[in-house]
């Protein structure tokens, strides 16, 4: 692609011509402004600003070689303008003998000239040709290029030869012609460079969906589904990171805000403590009612914690908290169970002399607690304490906070970093290489080997 | 757009916390047992706990 300089306003129209290789009808739309067309019989290039349209190329292709997806003519509106696909080329880099493939559509607009679109793997790039050089940054790892205020980071270099043509091109297009292609990004956007000889023609793409371009050139059916992540592909999770954990640190404030609230205005009031003694080895009712104490405040929680001389036995204890003006009762068992030894393994212990239970939601009011415990008969006297505390700050929710608020974080950092992997294992800077699966490859290869086995005759 | 989902959602998260704080919510799980009768503070062993038949520990190493 090259540079065509500013295009003068004229009407729409279209010129009828013939090949002079093979007779057919030969449609030119940019007029003036095509420098080749392409007979899309015998695929003869032919100079377009000649009158006699003379052949300056021929290649073998069958006709139905590579068909455009915007049919050549096709009219669409980029960017609020109308633009006509007049030109259709593919180019091939190889990568150890495997060829990989983009499209470019030339689009003319009378009054405004030439943009093109690019099109590899369903992944599409509008593109313009720069007007001002961008500045170059070769000491930078990886080098940048600048451009507006924006900074665009090499993504890769690469030689890229043309295989096909059909239509109209405002420059001299050949079949077999290669160009050095450096590309730097800044993802929705790439600038690109192409150095043809001792020519260099500056472009910028911008990332446009497949479903975008259809519905701009108004095409039938559904678009190719995009395959992998493309060089200046944007992120789907297009807000930064940083911003995201910046977001999480607030939430953090927030949170401990909410911890010091809770711990300074919770009650936390002990309403009671006894001991008991149970005798496993007395027989009858073992169930007990405690004396009445008061909870005071608003709705809230109850902490009830068992402690008890357990020692390799067990205690299990039926609790009921009931209210005794309405007979609301909460009804849980807790265990309390502590067991150690040694073997030849060492010394071993596993259970608890305590216990702790939350009760959820205990209005306030008068309560009493049924006690009946359980044990082994046999085992003497198990002396335990109960004590109850009211309105405790439940630390555990803490922990579930943060826990709920650090996995999106996590996770949309997890998915991002993958994505720019993705991205840039393609680029220059790829930890893979081409020795891996490409079967989601989507950015262009690093390197060419050979280029065409096009026949070609000058 | 994810930066104001995950707002929101972190806004729920702590709402919810809050709220849990406030009201005394537990992890915990009990069973909520309606009009029992006064006469178990005289007669505790009238009361039956759906508990009292949990399979205990019994074990150790």
């Amino acid at each position: 692609m090259s540079t065509s300089g500013p295009t003068p306003p004229g009407a729409p129209q279209v010129r009828s011509l013939n090949c002079p290789g093979c007779g057919a009808a030969i449609t030119l739309r940019s007029l003036s402004q095509a420098v080749t067309v392409v007979c899309d019989h015998c695929h003869s290039i032919l100079d377009a600003q000649d009158p006699g349209l003379t052949i300056l190329q021929k290649f073998k292709a069958a006709v139905d070689e590579d068909l455009p997806l915007i049919p050549l003519g096709t009219r669409g509106k980029i960017r609020g303008t109308d633009y006509e696909a007049v030109g259709f080329q593919r180019r091939t880099i190889r990568v150890d003998g495997i060829p990989y493939s983009w499209h470019e559509y030339v689009l003319f607009n009378p009054y405004k000239g030439f943009r093109y679109l690019t099109e590899y793997n369903g992944h599409w790039n509008d593109t313009s040709i720069l007007r001002s050089l961008p500045t170059i940054n070769s000491d930078a790892s990886p080098p940048t290029v600048s451009y507006l205020g924006e900074t665009y980071k090499h993504f890769q270099t690469a030689t890229a030869g043309t295989g096909f043509v059909l239509g109209e091109f405002p420059w001299q297009v050949r079949v077999g012609e290669s160009s050095d292609v450096s590309e730097y990004i800044s993802p929705p956007r790439v600038i690109s460079s192409e150095r043809t000889g001792k020519e260099i023609t500056w472009s910028m793409g911008e990332y446009i969906s497949g479903r975008d371009v259809w519905k701009a050139f108004g095409l039938q059916g559904n678009p190719p589904e995009s395959v992998g992540v493309y060089e200046n592909q944007p992120s789907p999770l297009s807000t930064d990171t940083t911003t995201i954990w910046i977001v999480f640190a607030g939430l953090m404030i927030v949170l401990l805000l909410i911890l010091i609230g809770v711990a300074s205005s919770a009650r936390n009031e002990q309403v009671f403590e006894e001991n008991y003694a149970f005798n496993t080895n007395a027989r009858g009712e073992a169930s007990f009612v405690t004396d009445v104490f008061e909870l005071k405040g608003r709705t809230s929680d109850l902490v009830l914690k068992t402690t008890s001389g357990v020692n390799n036995n067990w205690l299990y204890l039926n609790y009921a908290l009931i209210n005794q003006d309405t007979g609301q009762a909460y009804d849980f068992g807790r265990e309390v169970s502590y067991y150690h030894g040694y073997d030849e393994d060492g010394s071993w212990s596993e259970g608890s002399v305590e216990d702790s239970v939350a009760v959820p939601n205990v209005p306030p009011g008068k309560y009493y607690l049924r006690v009946e415990p359980e044990s082994d008969v046999g085992h003497g006297t198990i002396y335990y304490s109960i004590a109850a505390r009211r309105d405790v700050p439940q630390m555990s929710f803490f922990g579930l906070a943060i826990l709920a608020l650090l996995l999106p974080a996590g996770l949309i950092t997890w998915r991002s970093i993958n994505f720019e992997h993705l991205r840039w294992a393609e680029s220059d800077y790829g930890s893979t290489g081409s020795d891996d699966d490409d079967s989601d490859d989507a950015g262009r290869p690093m390197s060419l080997g050979n280029l065409f086995d096009q026949g070609i005759d000058e | 757009m994810i930066r104001s989902l995950y707002i929101l959602y972190g806004v729920i998260v702590l709402g919810t916390l809050a709220v849990a704080e406030y009201r005394g919510w537990s992890l915990n799980s009990v069973n909520e047992v309606k009009n029992v009768p006064r006469s178990v503070r005289d007669n505790p062993g009238s009361y039956r706990s759906i508990y009292s038949s949990y399979h205990h520990y019994t074990g150790g190493k």
